[in-house]
């Protein structure tokens, strides 16, 4: 019991640690207190703006946008991805357009969406789709091309008909690959969506951290920087859920290694 | 009839551009939305009267050391983390908690602690770049066989050697790919600081064609910092090839380029 104690401790102790060091630092008068407001502070403001109803307000367009970006791309990505893996034509006609467009920093496009598609939701919910789509298209791409043949020939000796195969063989046997891509997109919806809102919304977390910044109110910018961390690992924490669910012949997920 | 598949690569780019280049000349689309010829025509004028060249060198210039700075602590202390347990005890619930929050939300905090210069974006460049190459350093360490370790110890190297010759060397594949995603992140940093408090730079070049409606201007500037990621990556993944030359045999690089 106490080693296992101790070894609690010694694992999570940096965040407790520092944290003290933080208040330490804030009430001393070290640092700034503007820049570094006591906890204390950043938790009074932090259940101020949650009781009023300001923090769920931005959180929930905050997220609300990112899940759509995030789905739109879901739905639209993977099945693309097996087209391109199983359609010589449609790999030749988009391959490049994925492989190269892979690195190009999209974010640099932003402006030309708040053109097309207005300054609001559409055009932060329209980017976030294109850039969760790139990773679940490549992603999804790569573990549909490494599913064995060997697997659709036995389906096919079976007598399987070719809807059979696709949702049966091919659909399951690329799973993995993904939810590897879709693991990759989650916390990119979200830094996007904030991202954006921070370069010009009237709500959302982004807007909220902005004003806030602006204001030099720093303590809400950390309590809004609490709710991001907290949503993206609880999502996370969802996804991985919704994973053991899906792909139960595999025990578990393995480790994020990027 | 069968097209080369090096002719489809080409089908859709261009296309759209013809597409763009003729709707366009014929009025058919927004003004937001310059044909191609016009785009050019914009770029071969700010770089003709210099503009852009110093745009891009101030851009260049927060990115590179940015980067340098991020991935090089986050190298070196995720190396640490992965083969010093405390270091790494320290370091992994910080980075678990603070990996999932965009790092652009601390933009506040960084102005006001580094100013509006050039610091505050090199400094959040570093921040936001630091993260992917932690993870992937830490686990790089984590994962280097240790067979390869002891074959080395037995035939007598010495520590530096071992550490140099046989580690790095291991750990190396997993490096590049930590350093990609943070050159990655660098740059999408670099434009939103660029575009929300900041001056000089190629993304105060697209924010100002914008405010005088010079739509060409803004896609001049939107061109060449696509460019510049783009090319920072390929640069990126030409050292690795050099470095990695003789590992990379028959693994799926080919496929990911």
């Amino acid at each position: 019991m106490m080693t296992r104690v101790l070894r609690y401790a010694e694992r999570w102790y940096s965040i407790p640690l520092l944290l003290v060091l933080w208040q330490i630092g804030a009430a001393t008068g070290v640092a700034e207190s503007r820049l570094l407001p006591s906890l204390t502070r950043v938790w009074v403001v932090l259940m101020q703006d949650t009781v009023n109803n300001v923090l769920p307000y931005h959180t929930a367009i905050t997220l609300g946008r990112a899940g759509i970006g995030f789905a739109l791309a879901t739905l639209a990505g993977a099945p693309f991805a097996a087209a391109m893996a199983r359609s010589t034509l449609v790999r030749n006609l988009f391959e490049p357009i994925f492989f190269f467009g892979y690195p190009v920093p999209k974010i640099a496009l932003f402006p030309v969406f708040t053109y097309i598609f207005g300054i609001g939701s559409p055009s932060k919910i329209a980017f976030a789709f294109l850039e969760c789509l790139y990773p679940i298209v490549v992603t999804a791409y790569l573990g549909f091309r490494a599913i064995p043949n060997s697997l659709i020939w036995t389906a096919e000796n079976a007598g399987a008909n070719h809807a059979t195969i696709i949702w049966r063989v091919i659909f399951p046997a690329a799973m993995p690959g993904i939810f590897t891509g879709l693991r990759v997109a989650l916390p990119i919806s979200i830094i996007v969506i904030v991202l954006t809102e921070m370069i010009g919304d009237s709500k959302g977390l982004g807007y909220y951290i902005a004003v806030s910044g602006t204001r030099f109110a720093y303590a809400n910018v950390y309590a809004a920087i609490l709710v991001i961390g907290l949503c993206g690992f609880v999502l996370d924490r969802a996804l991985l859920y919704v994973r053991g669910r899906c792909i139960r012949w595999e025990r578990s997920a393995p480790e994020l290694t990027l | 009839m069968k097209v080369p598949a090096s002719v489809q690569h080409w089908i859709i780019p261009v296309t759209t551009s013809l597409a763009w280049e003729a709707l366009g000349d014929a009025g058919m689309i927004p003004r937001y939305l310059p044909p191609p010829s016009q785009i050019l025509t914009a770029l071969y004028e700010v770089t003709a009267d210099g503009e852009l060249l110093q745009a891009v060198a101030i851009s260049v210039y927060r990115v590179a050391i940015g980067f340098a700075l991020g991935t090089g602590a986050g190298m070196l202390i995720g190396l640490a983390a992965g083969l010093i347990p405390p270091v790494r005890h320290f370091f992994d619930p910080l980075v678990s908690f603070l990996y999932a929050v965009p790092k652009i939300a601390f933009l506040p905090i960084f102005l006001l602690l580094f100013g509006l210069e050039h610091e505050s974006k090199i400094a959040i460049i570093a921040f936001s770049s630091f993260f992917p190459v932690f993870i992937a350093s830490r686990h790089a360490a984590l994962s280097v066989g240790s067979h390869l370790v002891w074959t080395a110890r037995n035939m007598g190297a010495r520590q530096a050697t071992i550490f140099f010759r046989v580690f790095i060397p291991a750990a190396a594949p997993q490096l590049f790919s930590g350093a990609r995603i943070g050159l990655a992140n660098s740059f999408v940093i670099l434009f939103a600081a660029e575009l929300i408090g900041s001056r000089g730079g190629v993304g105060v070049l697209i924010s100002a064609g914008e405010d005088a409606a010079r739509f060409d201007l803004m896609f001049a500037g939107i061109v060449t910092f696509a460019v510049l990621g783009f090319a920072a990556d390929r640069i990126l993944m030409a050292v690795r090839r050099h470095v990695l030359r003789g590992q990379l045999i028959g693994t799926a690089e080919q496929m990911i380029g």
